[in-house]
């Protein structure tokens, strides 16, 4: 093992080593990188150097007293009523789980698909349909991701959310849903659509439809490792921590 | 004939790039994925380790997460423009807090860790910057984990991580502005010592199995 690492490093270095002087012709040629690293470490400006992609990532919340209200009741619910019954969900089987993960992300393909199509990522929405059909038959219902393991399709998710920002409309502002958690105007909107391109919804009636949700939200918490505990016991304050890191996390779905 | 030219040509090529590779002013020899690999398996190691003293754990591995960790760069980032406006004294003071603070929270992350396989995937290196992928297989789900380095006199050092697409030096910035802005900075500091005397606590009690 520890010599296999050896040769591999050794043999990367050699490939490696005659694309240096290529690598140098870039435009980096003009700076000398280690002078301009002892002058600007430390100093005041690196920050703006570092991270400069980093303006303009403000958060839009005008409603953050009613947005905290509702995260206060759902970090209730979190605690009180479904991380109690994730941890019974954990006497099934984890393979079982992960299966029945899989199902649920199966079922969400035909969502990918058509959000994939309408953001005119053409390979893609045929990599998610591929999948959809795969997974499906060979895959027993989804329980088993075939296309993934096999085929390396990988799963994309998109959402109506994405596809309004693919077309320029922006988020709105941030917005707590009560249950459902972080969103914003424009993807709280946008559920409604997506809604509709659920096939669960056009093959269940609405309590089958509520019970497989709650059974979907419930799989995936007993499959988490106690992320949002660890947020809410190391952060000063959770709800801008989890704030930042939806809206984060969403800006970078929506341009890729 | 022909073929020793092409081989007298190509052996004066490579031993070319090695000079050239040995004029570049490569902090170490080895790269920004090779030192950060070295760091996260002599992590690990310390935590298979049969030790049963959890404070001197903690101790080897917090030395070993500030050699590679810079937490100078780091807290200059958190305050991004702040940093201008905040004198020395609470500009020190803030860095020993966020330090302590981060070290606690990747002490307590990395406690949850159960063997999964870490894959490192090649160092992107542009200007003095370096990016270093990995990936957390987690039962047949990749958790992406990216590591953002600079080089130092002590080698590469990492001065952002991203996890899931979301920059955790970025998100802090966030929140930590937004306290700044409605509480002030004796306010942040006083709140970040209290913090890390209730992480601090929670590190002291034995390791409980996450249920």
């Amino acid at each position: 093992m520890k010599s296999q690492l050896l040769l591999a490093m050794a043999l990367g270095f050699v490939l490696l080593t005659p694309s240096l002087p290529l690598a140098q012709d870039t435009p980096t040629t003009a700076v000398a990188p280690a002078a301009d690293m002892a002058a600007g470490a430390y100093s005041d400006g690196l920050f703006d150097d570092l991270y400069a992609d980093d303006e303009g990532v403000e958060s839009h919340d005008p409603l953050v007293t009613l947005n905290r209200g509702t995260f206060w009741v759902n970090d209730k619910c979190y605690f009180y009523l479904l991380k109690p019954l994730a941890r019974g969900f954990r006497i099934v089987p984890l393979p079982v789980r992960n299966g029945l993960r899989n199902i649920f992300y199966n079922l969400r393909s035909p969502i990918d698909t058509a959000n994939a199509l309408l953001q005119l990522k053409f390979k893609q929405a045929g990599t998610q349909l591929s999948r959809l059909l795969v997974n499906s038959t060979v895959g027993v219902l989804g329980f088993f991701d075939v296309a993934g393991n096999y085929y390396k399709w990988e799963r994309k998710e998109e959402d109506f959310g994405q596809t309004l920002g693919f077309y320029g409309v922006g988020e709105g502002f941030y917005l707590v849903l009560p249950l459902l958690g972080p969103s914003t105007l424009r993807d709280g909107i946008a559920l409604v659509p997506d809604g509709y391109a659920d096939p669960i919804y056009w093959l269940a009636d609405y309590p089958t439809t509520l019970v497989s949700k709650g059974v979907k939200a419930i799989n995936t918490l007993s499959l988490d490792n106690d992320s949002y505990e660890s947020i809410v016991e190391e952060q000063l304050d959770p709800y801008l921590f989890v704030r930042d890191a939806y809206l984060q996390h969403r800006r970078y779905n929506v341009e890729n | 004939m022909r073929k020793i030219t092409v081989l007298a040509l190509m052996t004066l090529l490579l031993m070319l790039s090695t000079l050239v590779a040995a004029a570049t002013p490569s902090v170490d020899a080895s790269g920004p994925k090779e030192q950060l690999q070295q760091t996260v398996e002599a992590i690990l190691t310390v935590l298979r380790s049969d030790c049963p003293d959890e404070k001197q754990k903690n101790q080897e591995i917090s030395a070993l997460v500030r050699q590679r960790f810079d937490y100078q760069t780091m807290s200059q980032g958190v305050l991004g423009r702040n940093w201008m406006n905040t004198g020395e004294v609470d500009r020190s003071k803030f860095v020993a807090l966020f330090s302590q603070l981060l070290e606690e929270t990747y002490l307590g992350r990395i406690r949850s860790y159960k063997g999964q396989q870490i894959i490192y995937a090649d160092a992107q290196i542009r200007q003095n910057r370096a990016e270093v992928d990995t990936f957390i297989k987690n039962d047949g789900v990749d958790i992406p984990v990216t590591y953002k380095l600079i080089p130092s006199e002590s080698g590469w050092v990492v001065y952002d991580v991203v996890i899931e697409k979301v920059s955790l030096i970025r998100n802090y910035r966030s929140s930590y502005n937004d306290i700044l802005r409605n509480k002030g900075m004796a306010s942040l500091l006083e709140d970040m010592a209290v913090k890390l005397e209730e992480l601090k606590a929670r590190q002291e009690q034995p390791t409980q199995a996450s249920v």
